[in-house]
C-alpha cells in the first residue's frame, strides 16, 4: 500500500558515507518527500531520516540496499503512522505593527511562538507533522511570508521496534 | 619501531601483504611516487597497458579468472576517468576489482587542479566502495579494507584514490591488521532459516515441471558439485544464464541451455511451462525474463542469492534462500529427496526445434567454434566480446570445464575481451586463452597487442568480421526497417597490423581453412590473430524482440516485426 514511511539511517558522519546513502537514494529513484540528517549522542554517527511515499516492499529493498553501504550502521524503515513524525520550520512573516496581534492569535493557536521580533519582520518557529506544519504556513499566508526554512522530517518508530533492538540505536 | 616508509612504499608493502603479485596500470603525473617505489618490490609486476581502461578489463578478467581481487593503477584527471567502463562491467558483473588512483596534492583538491577529477565522486554509483587517503596513517587500514570490501560477500569494484602527496608522506607500516572495522558487515551475508530450507526442499519434492535456472553466482561460489549433485539426485534440467555458462558442464544429459532474449526456443519454452525455477545466484535480468508480466507464469521460484536486496527484486519469490550459492546448495542438498523429472524431460525434448540454419555459405560460426573446441581438446578458456558473435560463442561452444567462459554481461562493454584476455591468461599461464571479438568490439581496444608483445601476454585472438556492427544492424533489420544507419563498420588489413606488431596473424575465408589458421595460431609460441570472414548478414536466432514474453520469439528471416 503507497503510503508516507520513514527511512531510518544510523551511519558513520562524514560527508562521503552521508553521500553514498544518499546517492544510493536517488539512483533507486526512490520517491523522496524530505531528507533529514544530524548528529546522535553518539559520537561519530548521525541519523538520516529519509521519508518516502511508497509501498512496503519499496522501502524494504531501499533498506536491505542501504545496509550493503559501507559506514552504514544499520537502516529500518516503519509507516510513518507506525511512529512519531516531527517537523520544524522557521517562517520569516512582514510583521506590520497594525496586524501584529492578528499575527500573534495565528501563532498561539497553532502553539509556535516568535522567535525573532524586528520590527520589519517576525520569525515564527513551529514544530509538528508535516500537515501541521504546512496548514500553519497556509495560516501564516494571510500575512506577508517573506522566506521559509523547514527541516525535513525526523521520525521514531513507537515501542521497541526492530531498529531500538540494536545496540548501536542512538 | 621499524624504519619510517614513504606512503608509496606502504601501498607497495599492504599491496604483496594482500597477496597481490599483479598489476595492470599506467603512470602519470600524480601517481609519479608510488611508480617510484615500484621497482623496490620486486614480487609485484606491473603491466603497462595502452590505455587506462584495458587496465581495469585486464585486472577484471585476471580476477574472474583466479577468484582473487584483480588490480589497476591510473594517475588522477584522465587516467582515473579511462578506467571508469571497466569498473561499471567489474561492478555489473561483481568482480573483485580494486582501482588505485593517484590524485593532486590535498591541497589543491577542490581547486581545479591540473589532472584533478573527483574519482570518487564519479565512480560513486559503479563501486561497492571508495576511500580518498586522508592522511598517510591510514593508508595501510584504508588499502586493506578496500580489498576485504572488494571480495567479501557479493564481490565488486573499489576505488582507492591516493593524494600525490599522501605517497611521499612517511610512517611505520605495522602489517596487515586482523579484520576490525565494520566486521558487522559479515552478518549480513546471512544464511537460510531451517524452515525456508524445508520449504524449498518441500517445493523440490512435489513439483511436476522444475527447472534449475544457474547464474553467476554458481562461478563465484564454485558450487560445481553441489549443483551437479543437486540436478542428479532430482533429475531436474539446468539452464545456465549468459554468467552461469561454464558452472555446469555442457556434455550433461541434463544440462539445457542459455535462457532469454536469444536462448534456445526448448529453453524459454520450459520456463514458460515450469511449475517451479530454482535460480540460484542470479538476479533474473531483464535479458532473462523479457517482459517480466508474461515471465513464468505458472511457476514458484526458490530463489538462491547472496544479496537480500536481489530477492524479490524482479520476480516475485515463494522462498528466498538468502546466502552464499555453495553454502545454501549444501543445506538444501541435506533435506532434498531423490526424484526423477522423467515426463518432465521428454516434454521438454519434444519442444527442441531443429536449428535454424542462419548462415548462407560455409564459413559459420558454428563451424569455427567446433574446431577451436576440436583443437584445444576443450581445454581452453574463450573471453567472449559483446554482440552476435558473444551469442554464437555462449550458445555454440560446449564448455565442459568450470569457469571457462569469460564475458561482460550486465554492463555489455564492447572491447572487453581483448584486454579482458590479457588479465586471464596471466592468471592461467600454460592454458590457450581466446578472445573472441567482433570487428567492432576488437576495434575497440586492438592498441593492447602492443602490451601482449611488450609483456609476452600469448594471447589468441579471433574477430568475427561481418563488416557490420552485427547486433545492431539484426535490430535495424528487425526493427527499423533495415536502414543499416552507421553500422557498416571498415576493418584494417588484420593480417598486415599482425605484421606491423610482429605477431603472427592468419585469414580464413573459407571453412576448410579453419583447422589450419586455429592450429597454427595454438602452435605459435606468443599472441597470435585469426580473422574469420564470415557472412555480412548473418543473424543471431532465436530472438525475443526487447519487451515481449520469452513465449514470442522470432525464429528465422522469414518473421518481421
Amino acid at each position: 500500500m503507497m503510503t508516507p514511511r520513514a527511512v531510518t539511517v544510523l551511519l558513520e558522519d562524514r560527508l562521503i558515507t552521508f553521500n553514498r546513502a544518499v546517492g544510493l537514494i536517488r539512483r533507486r529513484n526512490l520517491p523522496v518527500r524530505s531528507i533529514a540528517v544530524g548528529p546522535t549522542v553518539t559520537p561519530g554517527v548521525s541519523r538520516l531520516t529519509i521519508m518516502i511515499h511508497s509501498d512496503e516492499a519499496t522501502a524494504e529493498r531501499a533498506v536491505q540496499h542501504l545496509q550493503k553501504v559501507v559506514g552504514v550502521r544499520e537502516a529500518a524503515a516503519f509507516p510513518a503512522r507506525d511512529g512519531v513524525t516531527r517537523e520544524l520550520a522557521l517562517v520569516k512573516v512582514r510583521a506590520r505593527g497594525d496586524r501584529y496581534a492578528e499575527l500573534l492569535d495565528v501563532v498561539q493557536l497553532y502553539h509556535a511562538s516568535v522567535v525573532d521580533d524586528n520590527p520589519e519582520a517576525a520569525i515564527v518557529e513551529l514544530t509538528g507533522s508535516e500537515a501541521f506544519v504546512l496548514s500553519c504556513i497556509r495560516a501564516l499566508e494571510r500575512f506577508e511570508i517573506l522566506e521559509v526554512a523547514r527541516s525535513g522530517a525526523v521520525a521514531l518508530e513507537a515501542g521497541v521496534g526492530e531498529a531500538a533492538r540494536v545496540p548501536a540505536n542512538v | 619501531m621499524a624504519e619510517p616508509l614513504t606512503g608509496a612504499q606502504i601501498l607497495c608493502r599492504a599491496l604483496l601483504d594482500e597477496g597481490v603479485d599483479l598489476l595492470f596500470g599506467y603512470p602519470g603525473g600524480a601517481i609519479m611516487p608510488f611508480y617510484h617505489a615500484l621497482p623496490e618490490y620486486p614480487g609485484l609486476r606491473h603491466v603497462l597497458v595502452r590505455h587506462e581502461q584495458a587496465a581495469a578489463h585486464a585486472a577484471d578478467g585476471y580476477a574472474r579468472a583466479s577468484g582473487r581481487p584483480g588490480v589497476c593503477v591510473a594517475t588522477s584527471g584522465p587516467g582515473a576517468t579511462n578506467l571508469v567502463t571497466g569498473i561499471a562491467t567489474a561492478h555489473m558483473d561483481n568482480t573483485p576489482l580494486v582501482a588505485i588512483t593517484g590524485q593532486v596534492p590535498r591541497a589543491m583538491i577542490g581547486r581545479d587542479a591540473f589532472q584533478e577529477t573527483d574519482i570518487i565522486g564519479i565512480t560513486q554509483p559503479i563501486t561497492k566502495h571508495s576511500r580518498l587517503v586522508e592522511d598517510v596513517a591510514e593508508l595501510a587500514d584504508a588499502v586493506h579494507e578496500v580489498f576485504a570490501v572488494a571480495r567479501e560477500g557479493r564481490p565488486g569494484p573499489v576505488v582507492l584514490d591516493v593524494p600525490k602527496d599522501v605517497q611521499s608522506q612517511k610512517h611505520e607500516y605495522a602489517g596487515r591488521p586482523a579484520r576490525g572495522a565494520d566486521d558487522a558487515r559479515e552478518g549480513l551475508l546471512g544464511v537460510p532459516t531451517p524452515t525456508a530450507v524445508v520449504e524449498a526442499a518441500r517445493l523440490i519434492a512435489r513439483a511436476e515441471r522444475p527447472l534449475v535456472m544457474a547464474g553467476h553466482g554458481v562461478i563465484l561460489s564454485g558450487a560445481y558439485g553441489e549443483l551437479r549433485e543437486l540436478a542428479e539426485r532430482t533429475g531436474i534440467p539446468v539452464i545456465s544464464t549468459l554468467l552461469g555458462i561454464s558452472g555446469f558442464p555442457e556434455s550433461h544429459p541434463l544440462h539445457l541451455g542459455m535462457p532469454g532474449m536469444h536462448g534456445e526456443v526448448h529453453v524459454n519454452r520450459a520456463i514458460q511451462q515450469a511449475d517451479l525455477i530454482i535460480g540460484v545466484g542470479l538476479r533474473f535480468d531483464d535479458r532473462v525474463t523479457g517482459n517480466l508480466a508474461a515471465f513464468a507464469r505458472g511457476a514458484k521460484v526458490i530463489h538462491i542469492e547472496l544479496d537480500a536486496s536481489e530477492i524479490g527484486k524482479n520476480v516475485p519469490v515463494a522462498v528466498g534462500l538468502v546466502g552464499d550459492a555453495r553454502a545454501v546448495l549444501g543445506l538444501l542438498l541435506e533435506a532434498v529427496p531423490r526424484r526423477h523429472c522423467d515426463d518432465w524431460r521428454a516434454e521438454i525434448e519434444s519442444f527442441v526445434r531443429p536449428r535454424v540454419e542462419s548462415f548462407r555459405g560455409d564459413l559459420s560460426p558454428e563451424g569455427i567454434l567446433e574446431e577451436l573446441e576440436h583443437e584445444t581438446a576443450g581445454r581452453c578458456t574463450v573471453v567472449s566480446d559483446v554482440g552476435q558473435h558473444q551469442m554464437w560463442v555462449a550458445k555454440l561452444f560446449r564448455y565442459q570445464r568450470p569457469n571457462t567462459h569469460i564475458t561482460s554481461g550486465g554492463l555489455g562493454t564492447m572491447g572487453f575481451a581483448v584486454p579482458a584476455a590479457m588479465g586471464v591468461a596471466l592468471a592461467r599461464p600454460g592454458e590457450p586463452v581466446w578472445a573472441i571479438s567482433g570487428d567492432g568490439g576488437f576495434q575497440m581496444n586492438m592498441q593492447e597487442i602492443a602490451t601482449m608483445v611488450q609483456e609476452g601476454i600469448p594471447v589468441k585472438m579471433a574477430i568475427f568480421n561481418n563488416g557490420y556492427l552485427g547486433m545492431v544492424r539484426q535490430w535495424q533489420q528487425f526493427f527499423h526497417g533495415r536502414r543499416y544507419s552507421a553500422t557498416p563498420i571498415w576493418s584494417p588489413d588484420y593480417v598486415r597490423l599482425a605484421e606491423a606488431y610482429g605477431i603472427a596473424g592468419y585469414r580464413v575465408e573459407r571453412a576448410d581453412q579453419v583447422t589450419g589458421a586455429v592450429r597454427a595460431a595454438l602452435a605459435h609460441d606468443g599472441p597470435a590473430l585469426v580473422e574469420f570472414l564470415i557472412e555480412q548478414e548473418a543473424n543471431v536466432f532465436p530472438m525475443i524482440p526487447p519487451g515481449a514474453s520469452l513465449s514470442e520469439p522470432i525464429e528465422s528471416e522469414a518473421v518481421s516485426v
